[in-house]
């Protein structure tokens, strides 16, 4: 038995389409991830700020469990495990819908907004004290002053790590696959058990998912020189 | 590091030559001169290959034949757990050196792989919760689950085209699936469904809630698998399997795991191992 | 919640078959771990030196080898080293080895971005005084600037064990026993409870991850209090 290459596999016809269909679900679920994991991930990053004992501990916790277990792990829990623990109306609601898309959401989401929260808060420590007591003596609120003055200077110095976050969230959505999520990684598993052409239906995948993450390092170095370099030269 | 990456970029461009060749040895010899059978078989699909959570063996009736062939080939049986979905690469690429793992003999894969003779004989149905399903009519535009890279996720897509199929790693986690209510049905082998619905009657939680209704969309004849062109091998098992038939060990293995009043009761009806040609021409 | 399926199965969510078997669940995720770590401290290490080197060829291929690897999810590297593996070195490799292959190269590709930073980090002035000395390039590297930097990588590496640890979780994909899969094993044949045993296998994950990030943050601050003295 010789191998034969056969690009047309993937190039063409059915199974590329399959491909394609596997690309706009990995972009999907990466940006509705990607959107509510940043959400997330400020909450928790000004909950892990917070003064009052019982938010930090909250937050402190959450950040410290969901960053030190598998992403797998997670998903498995929140596809099969979160059966028990949801009422049934719930259950059968999410189920209508297709719920394995919301749990391949739900565990993205949460399992990189810890990363994320860590990275803002790292962000904000950077931003001198000085503009709090600043911004507090006008007379702004904690809150205030945090999502109107400090965030929005911290989340500028954080948007290198933050796209490397968002890039890792859209590697690690391939994990999807595991629970029936027809993204890239299920499509080219699914062309390599049609045709038996695993070479080809892999290598495709690769490109497509290397290339991606070649662009979006590549915009995030121009950020760096455009927009970071002069205001840190200043 | 220049070179490994080199070796690295060869070894892809060369992966097609290399491939074959270097795997279409004698197993039988192989075999033999190792001392140990290594065989890719299922771990969770009862009664076709499990661990018993007491003894940690490998049990089934996948397993047995193993045991059996073996015990023939006078070397020791080892197990490896495999999928649906992994279970042709693992063999191709000579990770185990023969196959017992419920697999459905088909032209497409008797292509890339040598079955042996029809070892079992059965025919995809659905499993569901009692008086869901009565016909294909039912299945239309919902989602049923089955296995990644099985024969019967291909069939049931030409039988309910408007189904929404949801492939798992193995069929439990499908059937999980089904107990939540994130599926309608689950759709395999019979056989295989049998096994599953009798872990859910020793259930009391799930006792007398679900069935196998009588709607079959295709018949499943399983082969063990073999590299493509390992011929003594494949004679040598052919042998030993068409010798349990004659001896009545096929027989007794099929009434030791599918008696009646077991738990996964099913009627072998005139099934018998014989030089077959059914599923690959 | 009944954690009853948890106790019955105890010892193989430990220790998988063994010793009636190989090793499996949480044995053998600490073994893929700690091979693979050890290998691609090795591997990060050469990788992350080349990707400095004066040589602009040698440079070029081990940067973008490196980004390559970077670009692409575990999963994928797992599937290309289950594919090309046995390809390459031949039948009879069993996939355990193929998993710490692919953690190996995968984590190599971080680690060798931690060696460069460490490296980075040494002042200038230490090489200049080095090589002012009459050391060679390759003695200065070898005797002044890496023991300083690896002692400032210590703590990314244990982080980096972290990562491993979570990451030796999708050998569960090629069928390797490790807790992962010995947890889908026995969720597969209990059928009813999959949230106990989900969420009894992510606490062990997070203990055993916690105390290494606890551990790293201690070095850390270990390693900066003596630095400074």
């Amino acid at each position: 038995m010789n191998y034969q290459f056969d690009w047309a596999v993937v190039t063409s016809g059915k199974y590329f389409e399959w491909l394609v269909s596997g690309v706009v679900v990995t972009v999907k679920i990466s940006v509705v991830s990607i959107a509510l994991s940043f959400l997330l991930g400020l909450v928790i990053a000004v909950m892990r700020m917070s003064r009052f004992r019982p938010v930090y501990w909250f937050a402190h916790g959450y950040l410290e469990f969901f960053r030190n277990t598998p992403l797998l792990v997670q998903i498995f829990f929140w596809y099969f495990g979160s059966y028990k623990v949801l009422p049934d109306a719930v259950n059968q609601w999410l189920n209508a819908q297709g719920f394995e898309f919301a749990a391949a959401v739900i565990a993205l989401t949460i399992y990189t907004s810890a990363f994320i929260a860590e990275d803002i808060r790292s962000g904000v420590r950077s931003i001198p004290k000085e503009q709090m007591e600043a911004a507090r003596s006008a007379g702004f609120s904690y809150v205030r002053s945090m999502f109107y003055i400090i965030l929005p200077q911290a989340v500028r110095l954080t948007i290198p790590p933050l796209i490397n976050q968002f890039l890792n969230l859209t590697k690690n959505s391939s994990l999807a696959m595991t629970i029936g999520v027809a993204e890239l990684m299920y499509q080219a598993r699914q062309v390599e058990s049609y045709t038996f052409k695993g070479f080809e239906a892999f290598s495709a995948a690769t490109v497509v998912y290397v290339g991606l993450s070649f662009a979006i390092t590549g915009l995030m170095t121009l950020y760096d020189r455009k927009v970071l370099q002069p205001i840190k030269v200043r | 590091m220049a070179r490994k990456t080199a070796l690295v970029i060869a070894a892809a461009a060369l992966v097609a030559a290399m491939f074959g060749s270097a795997l279409a040895a004698d197993t039988l010899a192989d075999v033999k001169k190792k001392g140990v059978l290594v065989a890719g078989v299922k771990d969770s699909t009862p009664p076709f290959g499990s661990v018993d959570p007491n003894t940690k063996e490998y049990v089934g009736y996948d397993v047995d034949f193993i045991r059996a062939i073996a015990k023939k080939a006078g070397v020791k049986a080892e197990f490896q757990p495999v999928t649906s979905a992994n279970r042709m690469p693992m063999l191709q690429e000579g990770r185990v050196d023969i196959l017992a793992a419920t697999m459905t003999k088909t032209p497409e894969r008797a292509k890339q792989i040598d079955f042996s003779y029809t070892y079992f004989l059965t025919g995809q149905k659905f499993l569901t919760k009692v008086g869901t399903v009565k016909s294909l009519k039912d299945l239309e535009g919902k989602a049923i689950g089955t296995a990644k890279g099985s024969t019967s996720e291909q069939n049931v897509a030409k039988a309910v085209p408007s189904a929404k199929i949801l492939s798992f790693d193995d069929y439990p986690q499908a059937v999980l699936a089904l107990i939540q209510g994130k599926v309608i049905a689950v759709t395999t082998d019979e056989s295989i469904l049998a096994g599953q619905l009798g872990k859910l009657e020793k259930n009391p939680a799930s006792k007398g809630k679900f069935e196998i209704p009588d709607v079959q969309i295709s018949e499943e004849p399983y082969g063990l698998g073999m590299r493509k062109g390992d011929t003594n091998w494949v004679k040598f098992v052919n042998d030993t399997i068409l010798e349990m038939e004659k001896s009545g060990e096929a027989k007794k293995l099929f009434d030791k795991y599918f008696a009646p009043d077991g738990d996964n009761p099913m009627k072998r009806g005139t099934f018998k191992i014989t030089a077959d040609e059914r599923g690959i021409k | 919640m009944d954690f009853q399926v948890v106790w019955d199965n105890l010892s193989y969510f430990f220790v998988g078959r063994y010793p009636k078997g190989p090793l499996g669940g949480v044995g053998l995720t600490l073994y893929l771990a700690v091979v693979a770590l050890a290998l691609s401290f090795v591997g990060g290490l050469i990788l992350g030196l080349l990707s400095i080197s004066r040589n602009r060829a040698v440079r070029w291929v081990s940067s973008s080898f490196i980004q390559i690897i970077r670009g692409m999810p575990l999963l994928m590297v797992i599937f290309w080293m289950f594919f090309l593996l046995p390809a390459l070195f031949g039948k009879g490799m069993p996939a355990s080895m193929t998993v710490i292959t692919a953690l190996t190269l995968f984590t190599s590709a971080y680690m060798s971005e931690i060696v460069r930073a460490g490296i980075m980090g040494i002042p200038k002035g230490q090489t200049e005084a080095a090589v002012s000395t009459g050391l060679t390039h390759r003695q200065t590297m070898l005797y002044v600037v890496l023991p300083q930097a690896l002692r400032n990588m210590i703590p990314s590496f244990v982080n980096q064990f972290v990562s491993m640890i979570k990451d030796t979780s999708l050998a569960f994909i090629v069928g390797v026993a490790e807790l992962t899969q010995i947890a889908t094993q026995v969720n597969n044949r209990t059928m009813m409870y999959p949230t106990e045993i989900f969420l009894f296998i992510a606490v062990i994950y997070f203990v055993i991850c916690f105390a290494f990030t606890e551990l790293s943050r201690w070095l850390e601050r270990r390693l900066a209090y003596t630095k400074s003295i």
